[in-house]
């Protein structure tokens, strides 16, 4: 496809918090990442503002193990707390996204080139992704390496079917939606033979809406055409 | 699957046994309590009839206490701020004549009873035996009906008595029923109704099913902030409050709270606790009371750690936590007494005891072991340490594996008729951590020491180093403990070093490993030594005595032991001659490069443990070794189960 990337992500652990346990602050991760986790990770390896990366599908190559770590989180109203926070560990995902351009950003329709973008995605997941990826949460690194979707074994791949009930799907944030409105969404989360597929998050039915925002505006304040850098920097020399 | 939905699944699988008390092995009763009810200790029980009179009122006794109420989300976490139950309560609530009786109090309890029970009672779910309690409570002379039956005490002043003096004819043993019942005054009491009405069984409202429907109805109906559930995924009514008292009684800690508004768990991305999640009533009542209930009913708990373990079709599951020995049942371990039996029957013991937990039913559906501890860092906020479903198949594989692979002969349990029993297999990770850290190790240290082991035994992970090492160095200092505590972290560690190697308790005479070779030296120099001081004579063996520093400079430390043995082998004249030349055959197997001072690997104690078996037991019908295996019995005798 010409949109789509393919990587494997990795780490010794990951917390994507389960948001009921979130609320008193002893995290306890969900068992498998969660769309928004993995649309993070996407957006670390490489982003632009014209760009929306929809994630596909996810398959969860290593056993779901947790393990608990105590932990003294700052108090903000002064002096420490201490909690437990309990981890996925020994992760590894291969997941499979795709972008698309942004609809809701009509001021960057000159930046819509689809080869460029891919080649650039591509050649990012090659040296690991552009900014560092974590895991669910900024303490657990991952690690991301190029990789054929469905490749090597998985722990899961003679289970059939594993149901992970209701779980979060992602917020939808103003700058995708063209609404200002903040939404979290639902799902309901099953695996397939170690493989989660996962809906659009315009196909999600639970959306809650939890406060409102609005887009963040790119101009030409807080954007600069690489054309005009590189003429900043070479002046008028032709690139051979 | 979430772990509350997996919860509330559990809850809804066993609905035919909800509100049904079991009794614990300690005589602890336990239940699985219906939404919007929990327990109470009730100490005065009072009966009325149809019309709403009292006919009788009794002290409960002590182990009848326990009473499943109504409660509303308020009541169920209220503290200092008075909140009425809805049927059952306090004396300060229920007694329209407390304060005549007791003197003021805070708030209006009586009124905020009374009116939320008629709001039930005025509702379209109302039940006739409930309105008999309010045409009762509302006449407001519950404690002068109870002092006129004799149930309380006042003073001269017509008061409550706070404590009982006992008068100058009264014995001891005559003090009224209720304060033995009470821990505080009497004007702590709780009181619970009965409506005895002819030609209906049941009268105690706190164990009629159609009381606790109507109830449930009628609160369900009061419960009008809908949200989506973030575990049904349903458009439900919302918990605005969770439950504690999860793991006992008096433990305030809830798995989902939300007081925080200032540490920055939610903030920032939300505004209110309600952004950030809400769960459903009803998933948040099922889940919690079915956790309850499982931990009542099968949970481990160490220091406040849970340990739990349940399955989707069959609750019980044989526990990770647990040695071979428990694994089976009472009635089988007669057969085990003798202590004669071969590995190769253990091993199809344990199979077969596992095998009893498989489910032969139906193929299609899932079967499911879910493991699940909980710790509490600090007062107040409970966190899952450690959560795992799996299939039950593969669950028992692991259980299986782990007792297959991580086994060793151990001689410290004891059977029911108090002998001491002999088994093959793992030991409970609950010994681990004493062979480990010796026997004063805290409750701390223990628990978290059962938490590692959990990936060992469930992931077949090897186990961690430090573990293995210590115990190897507290087995080797024979020295410094008691016979049986050496001899029970022996058998511990050998099962831990043999995890690794997979040498086997029988004794292998092929291996030239250096250190299984040193061990098996070491046994021989042992059990010569032994035969020749006689069974009258209990002092350590030369061998035993420099055990420690065998270990840690072999070379040098066995041609001390071999000095000293001369008088003994000299003592023993002929007697010694099958030992001689076993050292020699087994000398013979050392390189000549390995005699040095390099120190041994935990090995050398499996090479111990399994010549000194050997040389005891395949000598069993040569008198002088029968006496001494008879006396290493005895010895292990004394030990405690511990």
């Amino acid at each position: 496809m010409r949109n789509q990337i393919e990587f494997e992500v990795s780490g010794k652990y990951a917390l994507f918090t389960d948001p009921l346990t979130k609320l008193g602050g002893e995290k306890f991760s969900y068992q498998i990442p969660t769309y928004q986790a993995l649309k993070g990770i996407v957006e670390s390896i490489y982003w632009k503002p014209t760009l929306t990366w929809i994630v596909d599908e996810v398959r969860i190559m290593n056993p779901i193990q947790t393990e608990s770590k105590g932990m003294r989180p700052i108090e903000y109203s002064g002096g420490n707390t201490l909690a437990y926070y309990t981890y996925l560990r020994d992760v590894r995902y291969q997941v499979k996204a795709h972008f698309i351009f942004n609809p809701h950003r009509e001021d960057l329709v000159h930046d819509q080139n689809e080869h460029k973008h891919h080649n650039i995605a591509k050649r990012a997941v090659q040296v690991g992704g552009r900014r560092d990826i974590f895991l669910g949460t900024r303490e657990c690194q991952g690690y991301v390496e190029p990789c054929q979707f469905g490749e090597d074994d998985s722990f899961y791949d003679r289970i059939g079917e594993l149901d992970f009930g209701t779980m979060l799907h992602g917020i939808s944030y103003p700058d995708e939606t063209g609404s200002n409105e903040r939404e979290v969404r639902l799902w309901k989360a099953k695996m397939q033979h170690g493989v989660i597929q996962f809906i659009r998050p315009d196909e999600c039915t639970l959306v809650r809406k939890v406060g409102e925002g609005t887009a963040k505006i790119f101009d030409a304040g807080n954007m600069q055409s690489v054309d005009d850098l590189h003429s900043e920097w070479f002046g008028n020399e032709v690139s051979e | 699957m979430s772990w509350l939905a997996n919860l509330s699944r559990t809850y809804d699988d066993h609905a035919k046994v909800v509100g049904q008390f079991e009794m614990k092995k300690n005589g602890k009763e336990y239940a699985l309590i219906p939404i919007s009810h929990t327990t109470q200790t009730a100490h005065i029980e009072v009966h009325l009839n149809g019309k709403g009179d009292i006919v009788n009122a009794k002290v409960v006794e002590k182990n009848d206490g326990s009473t499943i109420i109504p409660c509303t989300e308020a009541s169920a976490s209220r503290t200092s701020a008075p909140v009425p139950y809805p049927l059952f309560d306090k004396l300060s609530y229920v007694a329209g004549d407390y304060t005549q009786f007791c003197g003021e109090v805070k708030g209006t309890p009586y009124q905020d009873y009374l009116n939320q029970l008629k709001a039930w009672c005025e509702s379209p779910f109302s039940h006739p035996r409930v309105q008999s309690v309010l045409h009762y409570v509302s006449k407001g002379t519950l404690i002068a009906d109870l002092v006129n039956r004799g149930i309380l005490y006042v003073d001269s002043q017509g008061k409550l008595l706070e404590k009982w003096i006992a008068g100058p004819g009264d014995q001891e043993g005559k003090k009224p029923d209720i304060f033995n019942v009470i821990a505080a005054d009497q004007s702590g009491a709780f009181v619970r109704f009965a409506v005895d009405i002819p030609g209906e069984p049941e009268s105690r409202l706190w164990r009629d099913a159609s009381v606790q429907q109507s109830f449930i109805h009628f609160y369900e109906m009061s419960l009008q902030d809908k949200d989506i559930c973030f575990v049904t995924g349903d458009y439900l009514p919302v918990a605005d409050k969770h439950a504690s008292r999860i793991r006992h009684s008096g433990d305030k800690s809830k798995l989902i709270s939300a007081n925080d508004s200032s540490g920055f768990t939610y903030r920032g991305r939300f505004r209110t606790s309600r952004d950030a999640a809400v769960v459903s009533y009803e998933a948040s009542q099922k889940g919690h009371n079915a956790l309850k209930w499982l931990i009542d009913r099968q949970g481990t708990t160490i220091d406040g750690k849970v340990f739990l373990v349940w399955g989707s079709t069959s609750l019980d599951m044989p526990e990770p936590q647990e040695d071979a020995f428990s694994l089976w049942d009472e009635d089988d371990e007669e057969a085990f007494a003798g202590g004669d039996t071969t590995h190769k029957e253990f091993a199809l013991q344990i199979r077969k005891a596992i095998g009893g937990y498989r489910y032969d039913g139906e193929y299609n559906s899932k079967h499911e072991v879910t493991l699940m501890t909980l710790d509490a860092a600090t007062p107040g906020r409970m966190s899952i340490m450690y959560y795992r479903s799996l299939d039950q198949n593969e669950y028992l594989d692991r259980i299986l594996a782990w007792h297959e692979s991580c086994y060793w002969l151990h001689r410290y349990r004891k059977n029911k008729n108090d002998k001491p029993v002999s088994f093959v297999g793992a030991p409970a990770t609950k010994d681990i951590a004493f062979a480990a850290y010796g026997p004063r190790a805290s409750d701390k240290v223990v628990k978290g020491l059962m938490e590692r082991m959990l990936p060992c035994i469930i992931d077949e992970r090897p186990i961690p180093l430090d573990i293995v090492r210590s115990s190897i160095q507290r087995a080797s200092n024979p020295v410094g403990m008691e016979n049986w505590e050496w001899e029970k972290t022996l058998s511990i560690t050998c099962a831990l070093v043999n995890k690794k190697e997979g040498y086997g308790v029988s004794l292998n005479t092929e291996t030239t490993d250096r250190s299984y070779v040193f061990g098996r030296m070491l046994a021989i120099a042992d059990v010569l030594e032994r035969s020749a001081l006689g069974k009258e004579e209990k002092r350590a063996t030369n061998a035993i005595r420099y055990m420690n520093a065998f270990a840690q400079r072999p070379g040098r430390t066995w041609s001390i032991i071999q000095s000293n043995l001369q008088p003994y082998q000299a003592r023993m004249g002929t007697g010694a001659r099958y030992y001689n030349s076993l050292l020699d055959e087994v000398g013979d197997k050392l390189q000549l490069e390995d005699f040095t001072d390099k120190p041994l690997t935990g090995l050398y104690l499996l090479g111990f443990y399994s010549q000194r078996n050997d040389l005891y037991t395949s000598r069993k019908d040569k008198e002088a070794a029968a006496t001494f295996d008879k006396d290493d019995e005895n010895q292990l005798n004394e030990q405690g189960d511990n």
